[in-house]
């Protein structure tokens, strides 16, 4: 097989980002030419010349600067401006990443113009077709070429929808390439020390999802039971400025005991979580890295698409109500900590066998 | 309920027209014209000819690239079913209109009837596959033509709401061909007459931006030993300008016609030669023996009973394909339902009121 003499990839939000930098450092190791487009999709604070040095991202060649907007506008600004790129600079192969609307874009554009595209990260499924992200999955996953399974669920669930096997590649999870990486630096840092907190007596929590934090009666309920969870233990929420305006306008006051602050970098992040006692999340990059940690995790939703966190690791849903939350936590501090699961193929070789895939014809299944 | 229906190229139409007059009177029908296809005699003449109303909205998306045309209309479909929020959305086969109507709506949690769905040819390189497979991914209600199509989706995982239900374009044909009959100056018009011509179109992309594909096509139909009448589509026609192609003396240009010319035409003739899905049923209901100017169909069960052959856009094989079609009148089992079609979907969408 020839190694591709151009690979383009498509990014647009900041967990794209970490999923994309093992594959650029694989791809560049292999001498590859890639081509790093940035849709602006998201514009974050946080996403800052500090977060590209964390994770070693090169910086992107094109800018698409799409910015926010509705679903509809986000996917259509991104196919406007990618796909006159595309046709110009003709890869050998479009690679998508994760469950955005700048994934589910990417993907068309690249379909429409018949380049070979490859999905990283393909083959998770919540089946809740309410969630936006769930779309871009299924669209993304039909149109690719190549499927970059996290883990033997996805590459399941993609087989029982018809995906032909040698088009899927279990190459494991890219999240803990870059989570691997990080962790000395994140050690090193320290992270929960400088926040006053004592390493595994805090709790982490991140909520950002529209059905929690858009409603104000579920956002209330939710606060009601960091509060009480903080009376326990200390609580560190770095929060979106939008969630952080609508705990405003709840009326919302932090105790003593919950320190709420703007969303950090990724290590400074990483060194809080690894740390923690217990992380209450609604992300879902959380909850594959306290499952690689061994880390306790509540996950605020009514179900998962990565379920190997719940069956293997260390994460339990929990519905958004204040006593289901607090017993679950106080169960999940109280119990005694666990040794971190190994998971099949979550062991940092991921961009690795991506570039092996691309570059030498390489087959995992 | 109240439906919100995407419609924009011109098959489409034509697939609307039955189930928006069986609908009638059970559900609310709101008609959007995306503006995919969007010449005069291309849509606005067959909605007087199909008997459906002009649609309330006209989005105004016209050509450009896939991307562009797609982008185009998912914000204008968005705006639209923000504003009219209706109870669910109806897309019909394979366009990119089709696609837009449903990614539109699956994002804005709106539930999805697709009309033609579970079709494959199994081709990802063109459009059409990736159009009509996210679409049936994102539905809810999953009308298919025939048992192939359930199978091909059971395949994908997808079994729920699926429903075969035959073809919609049975539905129109019956409904029209008695009018076509009565009211169209074809084939005469074209000079030729009844039984004594072969008919063809081509529009696909695969087909019209290939040069040596077209040259092929042409090069076979002169080879016929009949005169062929070719209405051209638009596409066509640049493309034939555009290679500097000229058809052989027994080959019969013309502009495109409309729905019922098309019927007349069809059915008059001693057989068609297409790279049309819809042109290829129209020829199994209306018993013209058929030529599919591609390497597969995805109306397999045509082929299966001997009314189509594949002859892709080569010349040899083109007239090797219209020698060997049969002279008789082979077994014509009723492939895609009886024609009731639109009172089936009309049923089903009536239990989830």
């Amino acid at each position: 097989m020839k190694p591709p003499a151009l690979v383009l990839s498509v990014v647009g939000a900041r967990p794209n980002f970490i999923k994309l930098a093992p594959v650029a450092r694989a791809l560049g190791q292999r001498q590859v030419r890639h081509v790093i487009v940035h849709t602006g999709q998201h514009y974050d604070a946080d996403m800052s010349d500090a977060f590209f040095r964390d994770l070693e991202i090169p910086e992107p060649d094109f800018n698409l600067a799409v910015g926010s907007g509705s679903h509809a506008q986000q996917t259509a600004a991104v196919m406007e401006r990618l796909d006159p790129l595309c046709s110009e600079l003709r890869p050998d192969v479009v690679l998508v990443y994760g469950d955005v609307n700048s994934t589910a874009a990417a993907a068309l554009v690249a379909a429409k113009l018949g380049l070979p595209l490859g999905h990283v990260e393909a083959g998770l499924r919540s089946r809740d077709r309410t969630m936006p992200e769930e779309i871009n999955r299924i669209v993304a996953d039909r149109l690719s070429d190549i499927l970059f399974a996290p883990s033997r669920d996805g590459y399941d669930n993609l087989l029982s929808e018809g995906i032909p096997p040698q088009r899927i590649q279990f190459v494991g999870n890219i999240m803990i390439d870059s989570l691997l990486r990080a962790l000395p630096a994140a050690r090193q840092l320290d992270a929960s020390s400088r926040h006053g907190v004592r390493r595994g007596e805090y709790t982490v929590v991140t909520l950002h999802r529209p059905s929690n934090v858009d409603e104000p009666g579920v956002l209330q309920e939710l606060l009601r039971a960091l509060s009480d969870i903080a009376a326990d233990r200390p609580v560190l929420f770095p929060v979106h400025p939008r969630t952080s305006r609508r705990m405003t306008a709840l009326g919302f006051q932090a105790g003593a005991r919950v320190q709420v602050f703007e969303p950090v970098p990724y290590l400074e992040m990483l060194s809080l979580v690894m740390s923690a006692g217990l992380v209450v999340t609604d992300s879902g990059g959380l909850q594959e890295e306290t499952t690689f940690l061994g880390i306790p995790c509540l996950t605020v939703r009514p179900n998962t698409e990565r379920p190997i966190t719940c069956t293997e690791g260390t994460n339990k849903l929990v519905p958004p109500h204040r006593d289901a939350i607090v017993s679950a936590a106080r169960a999940a501090l109280a119990g005694t900590a666990s040794a971190a699961p190994t998971i099949e193929r979550w062991d940092g070789s991921a961009g690795e066998r991506i570039a092996a895939v691309l570059c030498d014809g390489a087959r995992f299944d | 309920m109240r439906l919100l229906t995407v419609l924009g190229a011109r098959p489409q139409f034509v697939k609307a027209a039955p189930l928006s007059r069986a609908l009638h009177g059970h559900h609310e029908e709101v008609l959007v014209h995306t503006g995919q296809h969007d010449d005069h005699l291309m849509s606005a003449v067959f909605f007087g000819e199909l008997g459906i109303a002009s649609p309330a909205h006209h989005l105004g998306v016209g050509s450009g690239t896939h991307a562009a045309q797609t982008a185009a209309m998912l914000v204008r479909l968005e705006a639209l079913m923000i504003a009219d929020r209706p109870d669910a959305v109806l897309v019909y086969g394979d366009s990119n209109s089709t696609l837009a109507g449903a990614l539109t709506a699956a994002k804005l949690q709106i539930p999805v009837a697709h009309v033609e769905a579970g079709l494959r040819s199994f081709n990802r390189s063109l459009p059409e596959e990736h159009n009509r497979i996210i679409t049936d991914h994102l539905s809810n209600w999953l009308f298919v033509p025939s048992a192939i199509g359930e199978r091909h989706l059971r395949t994908e995982g997808v079994a729920a709401g699926v429903f075969i239900v035959g073809d919609i374009m049975l539905d129109a044909t019956l409904q029209h061909v008695g009018r076509a009959e009565q009211v169209s100056r074809y084939p005469g018009a074209a000079g030729v007459g009844p039984g004594d011509y072969y008919l063809c179109t081509v529009h696909r992309a695969e087909n019209t931006d290939a040069p040596e594909r077209l040259t092929g096509i042409l090069s076979g139909l002169s080879r016929l030993n009949k005169p062929v009448v070719f209405p051209v589509h638009p596409r066509t026609r640049q493309a034939l300008v555009e290679f500097g192609l000229l058809p052989g003396s027994n080959v019969h240009l013309i502009d495109p016609v409309g729905y019922l010319d098309m019927l007349q035409l069809v059915r008059n003739s001693s057989a068609v030669l297409t790279d049309s899905g819809g042109v290829q049923k129209e020829a199994y209901y209306l018993e013209a023996p058929c030529v599919t100017l591609r390497t597969e169909t995805e109306w397999v069960e045509t082929v299966a009973v001997g009314w189509n052959r594949l002859a892709a856009a080569d010349a040899d094989a083109i007239v090797e394909a219209v020698d060997g079609l049969p002279s008789g009148r082979p077994a014509h089992p009723p492939l895609y339902g009886s024609g009731d079609t639109a009172q089936q979907i009309v049923r089903v969408l009536d239990g989830c009121r």
